[in-house]
């Protein structure tokens, strides 16, 4: 960090006070201001930020102990240092209540004031290093995602347009065994993909991003969407799903890409752990202050010792039927975060063998809020 | 315009994804130039005056293709390439969910013709490439 001057403003009534401060102070190289009483020494100090204050307790006009509190309103990185000529044991507690982090006592030594100043800033320079530590931390979480997307993801996507050429044809014939295995080899490329992006949400998830971006959100609307779009997926695993009912408002408060993030990772599970022939309803109903969508499905179901490991991060059930599904086993931990920071909640019930409800509660949107 | 011999530029940082690309384009007979940087791309765009570009958006920075997209349909020194159509080329998108879609446009900037994700699939951006040029 670039050195630089230190400020410090010294408000006192007495001006002998003044001057041998300024003299002390103004030799060892800081800047100094003073003032003869609390209001303009405030006024200087809103000004000049400095690094430290010192203030006499006892002055005509506002009191040092005013002064003192409205310092640490200004900024509470300023450290105020309080100067009594009447030390008493009270005056002190008083003071370091409010406040004050050191106290000079009247009359005191050009050491003495030296060494209190040292001290303060010592501490300031502390607590500056302590900022400056928290920001770079926080600079390293912030740029984290983007550091992983281009430092994990560019070899990974660089990889799959090579197979893409390939694979293309574009660059000379592939046998069709190589193909074969190319396809496959694609395909588990892809999911590592997935797999790098549903971390990255979640970890975009722990930043706690949405909510402040909550608005009147459609789960008719949204859902339909969803569900629209899911359709031909569920039709190749031979699911018929639909959007079955829906009863008063559908109004929730939430951030769309999220909740759309949610329920299609509900839907896609409910498609891809159900049986052939099988069915996914979903229903939004008005439920006090909550609107509660219900996702439905006939499939496998899930035992009950499994369900309350169910949102954890990369469990996975195992079940010797389901062997060919894959997934980064991240999507309901993705979904209950997501559903979380809506203060909803999502919850499951499960029969196994008959199939599985996920019923997902979000905050109701009221007219008032636009 | 014969679409067939449309000069294509690529700007991207990562040469193996420039090299594949560049197969695909070649492959349906467009002529492509490369650049491995937005410095490099301005320069190039000027020079070579390409019919289309495929634009990365993170490449230095996050912004970079952001910016060089504004500076291309907005700033003077591009006046006489401005209608020239741009494709976001990136993996961010897909990234951060739908959350990520032009964000530029939130801040003034000028938004692309299209977008496309990495890995990009040959039928998809040939299709993109056609409507535009088409235009």
């Amino acid at each position: 960090m670039k050195k630089r001057k230190h400020s410090i403003v010294v408000i006192d009534d007495e001006e002998s006070m003044r001057d041998s401060c300024r003299m002390i102070l103004e030799k060892d190289g800081f800047l100094t201001e003073t003032a003869e009483n609390g209001s303009s020494g405030l006024t200087k100090v809103e000004k000049i930020r400095p690094d430290l204050v010192l203030i006499d307790l006892k002055m005509p006009g506002i009191s040092g102990l005013d002064v003192l509190e409205k310092v640490k309103k200004i900024d509470s990185n300023i450290i105020p240092i309080v100067i009594t000529g009447y030390a008493t044991i009270e005056s002190a507690v008083e003071a370091m209540k409010r406040g004050a982090y050191d106290i000079l006592h009247k009359p005191f030594t050009p050491g003495e004031l030296r060494l209190i100043i040292k001290r303060g800033l010592d501490r300031i320079k502390l607590f500056r290093e302590a900022e400056s530590l928290r920001n770079e931390k926080k600079m390293i979480e912030e740029n984290f995602i983007t550091m992983v997307s281009h430092q994990l993801r560019s070899p990974l996507v660089a990889i799959t347009q090579y197979f893409e050429v390939i694979l293309g044809g574009i660059a000379g014939e592939v046998a069709p065994r190589q193909k074969d295995m190319l396809v496959k080899a694609r395909t588990r490329l892809n999911s590592l993909l997935e797999l790098i992006n549903d971390w990255l949400d979640i970890a975009r998830m722990d930043g706690g991003s949405i909510v402040d971006k909550l608005k009147i959100v459609s789960l008719e609307d949204l859902i339909n969407k969803q569900v629209e779009f899911l359709k031909p997926y569920a039709k190749k695993n031979k699911v018929t799903l639909s959007l079955s009912s829906i009863s008063g408002s559908d109004k929730a408060l939430g951030d769309s890409d999220s909740l759309e993030q949610v329920f299609s990772n509900l839907i896609r599970n409910a498609i891809k752990y159900n049986k052939a022939d099988g069915t996914i309803k979903v229903l939004i109903k008005e439920e006090e202050d909550y609107i509660t969508t219900e996702i439905k499905d006939t499939g496998i179901g899930i035992r009950e010792e499994h369900i309350p490991y169910l949102f954890n991060q990369f469990y996975r059930v195992s079940r010797s039927e389901d062997k060919k599904q894959k997934g980064s086993g991240l999507g309901l931990t993705i979904a209950k975060k997501i559903v979380d920071a809506h203060n909803g909640s999502i919850q499951v019930t499960s029969k196994p063998g008959k199939g599985s409800v996920f019923t997902v509660q979000l905050p109701k949107a009221y007219n008032t809020i636009t | 315009m014969e679409n067939s011999k449309a000069k294509i530029m690529i700007i991207d940082d990562d040469p193996d994804f420039r090299d594949a690309v560049t197969s695909i384009l070649q492959s349906a007979l467009y002529e492509v130039v490369t650049a491995p940087n937005p410095e490099e791309g301005k320069k190039k765009i000027l020079k070579e005056k390409p019919d289309l570009i495929l634009l990365d958006i993170m490449m230095d920075s996050l912004f970079d293709g952001f910016s060089l997209c504004n500076a291309i349909k907005t700033s003077k020194e591009f006046s006489s390439v401005k209608n020239t159509p741009v494709i976001f080329v990136s993996a961010v998108k897909e990234m951060t969910g739908s959350r990520f879609q032009f964000k530029g446009e939130d801040q003034g900037l000028s938004s692309p013709d299209d977008y496309i994700d990495k890995p990009v699939k040959p039928d998809d951006l040939f299709s993109r490439i056609e409507r535009l040029l088409k235009k």
